[in-house]
């Protein structure tokens, strides 16, 4: 395995798990974290024989048990957004290897950064495809560019990002007002620590899958909640 | 002809499956060709880029006829959208008759269907560019009878096709003979190809109107050349009494080639026309281990100018090429042919599987390192043999 993708997926790795650890900058305000919840689940996607997923086979390896990764896990509510941004901001490693971002999906909170690199012999381009923060930058073999992603669009709008050089190349980042989101590894697992008491709404997006899915939440004090997610191509946006 | 394609959905109808094969398809569906075992999974090629909408996904490959999701679009300039009903194409020139047909005028005509593979002379230029192909029943009108119709005068030797698509292009940029003129897209074919080729004006891809990507409402469609002869958004067609050297002829889709001469290599520049002898292995699939073996096949396609093929061999960690079956059908003269190959059982760890082509000349599909690909400068006909690496477990 190539040390830039060894690197990239301790990053993110490291970047969802410090989401998943009860800690002090996540506490809402007005809220107390002793109080908090914890909101866990797998998501599983379930195969149509007569629809079928053409790209099932990137994201569901465990064809048995359907666990779908890759998918971002959210939680929503207007209240959220009282929380701060990190003390200190993270960053997460996107590369650009073999003709793809890796990892082709990110969650960071608003502030933090994603270092954009590129692993391959030649000439790739990085390129914000909408949004409101600029970015279109070109990198040649190992050189980096470090962007710095200061609004959140959440589940709803996540920062599209392109090779101009590349078509069929695609990535997302998902920038969150708040710490409970999650990324899906082959497992299909997702859990928030530390969730307010409250009612929210949980969403599940995949956007290479063109997939989606929400549902109503009600949180209490300390209560500790599995929602197991499925989704099928009835799910498909 | 057969023109049918073949489904997911036919190609279980026409296997036997096992109960087990039945079970291990519905949890986990695959996309099948038509002489395929259910139980037989994929192997996935190694660092490759996954594919995406919008280019050929090789790897799930099960029709003959490419479905639209799959089908690549390259624009040069704008993409313009044209109504149908406004639509006029003009033949002018010279011509005896000059003509402009409305878009049902050109649907009065004699309906004619035209099988076809088209690819992106660009196509397999590299990994990340591999999926610029697919295969259609293209319907319209033949172009030939049409000019016969307007009269072709006798001094006419270029037939130019111009789309509804422009921009503005700079020569000599820089230099104090810098010049910036706007020019729509053009590509043209001699008076003789125009006639003998027997070109199709298309306003239809496998029964649906053409989409606006893929030159709607009416493309021209060149039986065996490369896709930036098939003009899109076609709005003229023009006869003329010299060369037409538009950038997509003279400057860009210009292959340039060392050729030997003795000792000393001399380049030479080519337009890129002729689509050219090219196989590829689409996806590689395993049955659990026996005796600690895989079993594997090999599924690919094949396709050419036209030119009949004669065989497509398969060769395994360089080891003997052996000859893969090619389907009986479908088949049409234009379009790719599907082959297959049992590999045998092979042991755990990484292999490397590539095809060759044969046509009925004797021309040979080149490797990267024949002189044809090692010394062509640029990335056009990229048809060079493609070695597709794997990694096997016993698992």
């Amino acid at each position: 395995m190539h040390w830039r993708m060894v690197q990239g997926i301790v990053s993110f790795i490291a970047l969802c798990g410090a989401e998943l650890q009860p800690s002090a900058p996540f506490v809402h305000a007005g809220d107390a974290a002793s109080n908090g919840a914890a909101v866990s689940g797998t998501v599983v996607y379930t195969a149509d024989s007569q629809r079928p997923w053409r790209y099932a086979r990137y994201y569901v390896t465990d064809a048995k048990h359907g666990y779908l990764a890759e998918a971002v896990v959210c939680l929503s509510q207007r209240g959220l957004k009282n929380f701060r941004p990190r003390a200190t901001p993270q960053t997460v490693t996107m590369d650009q290897m073999d003709y793809r971002f890796v990892p082709e999906t990110v969650a960071i909170r608003a502030g933090d950064q994603v270092r954009f690199t590129n692993s391959d012999p030649l000439l790739h381009n990085v390129m914000a495809l909408g949004g409101v923060e600029p970015l279109n930058v070109s990198l040649v073999r190992d050189s980096e560019h470090v962007q710095t992603f200061r609004r959140a669009g959440n589940a709803k709008n996540p920062v599209k990002i392109g090779c101009s050089l590349h078509s069929q190349m695609q990535a997302w980042v998902f920038v969150f007002d708040h710490p409970f989101f999650a990324v899906t590894a082959a497992d299909g697992k997702f859990r928030f620590d530390d969730v307010p008491p409250g009612e929210y709404t949980l969403e599940l997006v995949h956007p290479a899958g063109g997939l989606s899915w929400r549902q109503p939440v009600t949180v209490a004090a300390g209560e500790m909640k599995t929602i197991d997610i499925r989704v099928s191509p009835d799910n498909k946006d | 002809m057969p023109h049918s394609s073949l489904t997911r959905r036919d190609a279980l109808k026409t296997t036997a499956l096992s109960t087990g094969a039945v079970l291990a398809y519905l949890s986990h569906p695959q996309f099948l060709f038509a002489d395929q075992d259910p139980a037989e999974t994929l192997v996935p090629f190694l660092d490759m880029p996954r594919a995406r909408p919008g280019m050929l996904d090789w790897e799930t490959l099960d029709a003959w006829l490419t479905p639209q999701d799959q089908v690549f679009t390259v624009s040069h300039y704008n993409v313009p959208k044209v109504d149908p009903g406004e639509y006029r194409l003009e033949i002018t020139g010279l011509v005896e008759k000059p003509r402009t047909l409305t878009l049902d005028e050109l649907k009065a005509r004699p309906r004619s269907d035209q099988l076809m593979t088209l690819e992106c002379s660009g196509n397999g230029s590299s990994k990340g560019f591999m999926g610029a192909v697919y295969n259609s029943r293209w319907t319209g009108t033949r172009l030939a009878p049409l000019l016969k119709e307007c009269g072709i005068k006798s001094n006419a030797i270029e037939v130019a096709f111009i789309g509804y698509d422009k921009s503005s292009e700079t020569l000599r940029k820089g230099t104090p003979r810098e010049l910036t003129f706007d020019v729509p897209f053009g590509r043209s074919l001699t008076v003789e190809h125009a006639v003998n080729l027997d070109p199709l004006l298309a306003y239809e891809r496998n029964g649906e109107p053409l989409t606006q990507g893929n030159g709607s409402p009416v493309r021209l469609i060149v039986p065996g050349w490369y896709g930036i002869a098939n003009v899109k958004w076609l709005r003229r067609i023009e006869l003329r009494d010299t060369r037409y050297v538009g950038r997509f002829m003279g400057r860009d889709y210009v292959t340039v080639r060392g050729e030997r001469r003795g000792d000393t290599i001399e380049y030479v520049e080519t337009s890129v026309s002729k689509m050219n002898l090219k196989s590829i292995v689409a996806r590689i699939t395993r049955k659990p281990a026996v005796n600690g073996k895989i079993p594997c096949k090999a599924y690919g396609a094949v396709w050419s100018d036209g030119t009949d093929i004669k065989s497509v061999e398969v060769q395994v960690d360089g080891g003997e090429w052996r000859p893969a079956a090619l389907d009986k059908e479908p088949r049409s003269k234009f379009c790719w042919t599907f082959f297959s190959i049992d590999l045998g059982a092979l042991p755990p760890g990484k292999h490397q599987v590539v095809s060759r082509a044969t046509d009925v000349n004797g021309r040979v599909q080149p490797t990267a390192q024949d002189d044809e690909i090692a010394l062509k400068k640029t990335y056009w006909e990229a048809y060079a043999q493609w070695p597709r690496d794997i990694e096997l477990t016993e698992g």
